[in-house]
């Protein structure tokens, strides 16, 4: 059992807190060229997310990856989550997360 | 000596059958103890780090705790990386963005190792399984492997965490103020259980309800009945004697009586005459 490299929930606000470290995001990419994807958050922040090859537009993208700046993730690792994803839900769960039961994540 | 030969006679009779296998494989573990109650097998659902957690905190390396719950089985979401599959098991980590564990799935039946075929490095699942502690390591006996298909599931699992860790540490705390043995005793639908008090938003009204329903009118009713001077009647005591001992209408007695009648507490002597069964 290892917990020394966690990937935490994050939203677009929550991002700034984990630069550098390893974060898990789900976005709603608009647009996508040449390995760099421009991608709405779970919160409806605009982001930049690094090294995610063709991905169905539109579509929810869970990114896991390094977060590089407050508004960009280099992906690692990618997951289409289809087009019917309760993102509500999702960015409730990232302030949960991130907030009263950090204990049970980080 | 005799004992570990009858062991041994036991166990050589009982393997090759399709279940006791499994059984014995656990026999060291506590959950051999026959009487355990449903709640301390039920299935929770946690984090990695949760299990970290509790297994770091603990002294009692046999028995794991979290929020106060003994574990047993588990519930995980996580991402699988790692697999390896052989020909009696699988072996894969579950990565569930909290920490990863290590698995293992033994193959027993064909169809069994149709679902080892299934599990694939980065997909997303659901694992129901049972912790087991093996050589300093810890890690999750698989019995239930199931792709997640819906994604709305991963989120779902981590709410679902978040609750139950709420439910546990906090209100079965609460609820265990008060003497719990007692309470369960005196009152059914006492919040022993979070949720039911949830139930019933005004808890105030509802403890004075309930301290009403202790001496209600059945009670009285066979308070009535167990007077010593009435308790000699042979014929039993007339319904309009125990209406006017208790200053209440007619109908609202019957109704109690009725009741009274329908659990075996009290019986129709004669004609509009009761008697408490206690009296024989």
């Amino acid at each position: 059992m290892d917990t020394s490299n966690p990937a935490v929930f994050v939203n677009g606000h929550l991002i700034p807190n984990f630069i550098g470290k390893k974060v898990r995001a789900v976005v709603q990419v608009n647009q996508c060229d040449g390995g760099v994807a421009t991608a709405k958050s779970s919160d409806d922040c605009q982001l930049t997310i690094k090294g995610l090859p063709e991905v169905p537009l539109l579509n929810y993208i869970e990114v896991i990856g390094i977060a590089e700046s407050s508004n960009s993730i280099s992906a690692e690792v990618w997951t289409d989550f289809g087009n019917t994803f309760d993102t509500n839900s999702y960015n409730q769960l990232c302030q949960l997360a991130n907030g009263e039961f950090k204990s049970l994540f980080l | 000596m005799y004992s570990t030969s009858s062991q041994f006679d036991g166990n050589a009779a009982f393997s090759g059958g399709g279940f006791m296998p499994s059984q014995t494989t656990q026999s060291h573990d506590p959950s051999f103890v026959p009487s355990k109650n449903r709640d301390a097998q039920s299935l929770l659902p946690l984090t990695v780090k949760q299990i970290h957690d509790a297994y770091q905190s603990s002294d009692d390396k046999a028995n794991l705790i979290v929020d106060g719950v003994d574990v047993n089985n588990v519930t995980l979401v996580g991402k699988v990386c790692n697999k390896v599959g052989r020909i009696t098991d699988v072996t894969f980590v579950l990565d569930d963005g909290t920490g990863r564990i290590e698995c293992n799935k033994w193959l027993q039946e064909a169809a069994d190792t149709n679902v080892a075929e299934g599990i694939l490095d980065g997909m997303y699942a659901r694992l129901h399984g049972h912790l087991k502690g093996f050589q300093g390591k810890r890690t999750l006996n698989v019995f239930s492997f199931r792709p997640v298909t819906d994604f709305n599931e991963i989120a779902n699992h981590f709410i679902e965490c978040i609750y139950v860790h709420l439910y546990n540490s906090r209100m079965r705390v609460s609820a265990s103020v008060p003497n719990q043995q007692h309470v369960m005793n005196s009152t059914p639908i006492t919040p022993t259980k979070g949720y039911q008090a949830q139930a019933v938003p005004p808890s105030n009204q509802f403890s004075g309800h309930q301290i009403n329903g202790q001496k209600s009118v059945e009670d009285m009713v066979l308070d009535v009945l167990h007077f010593p001077a009435n308790r000699a009647r042979i014929e039993g005591v007339p319904r309009d004697l125990i209406a006017q001992n208790l200053g209440i209408s007619l109908d609202k007695l019957m109704v109690a009586i009725k009741n009274l009648i329908e659990e075996g507490v009290i019986y129709e002597a004669i004609a509009d005459h009761y008697k408490s069964t206690v009296d024989g």
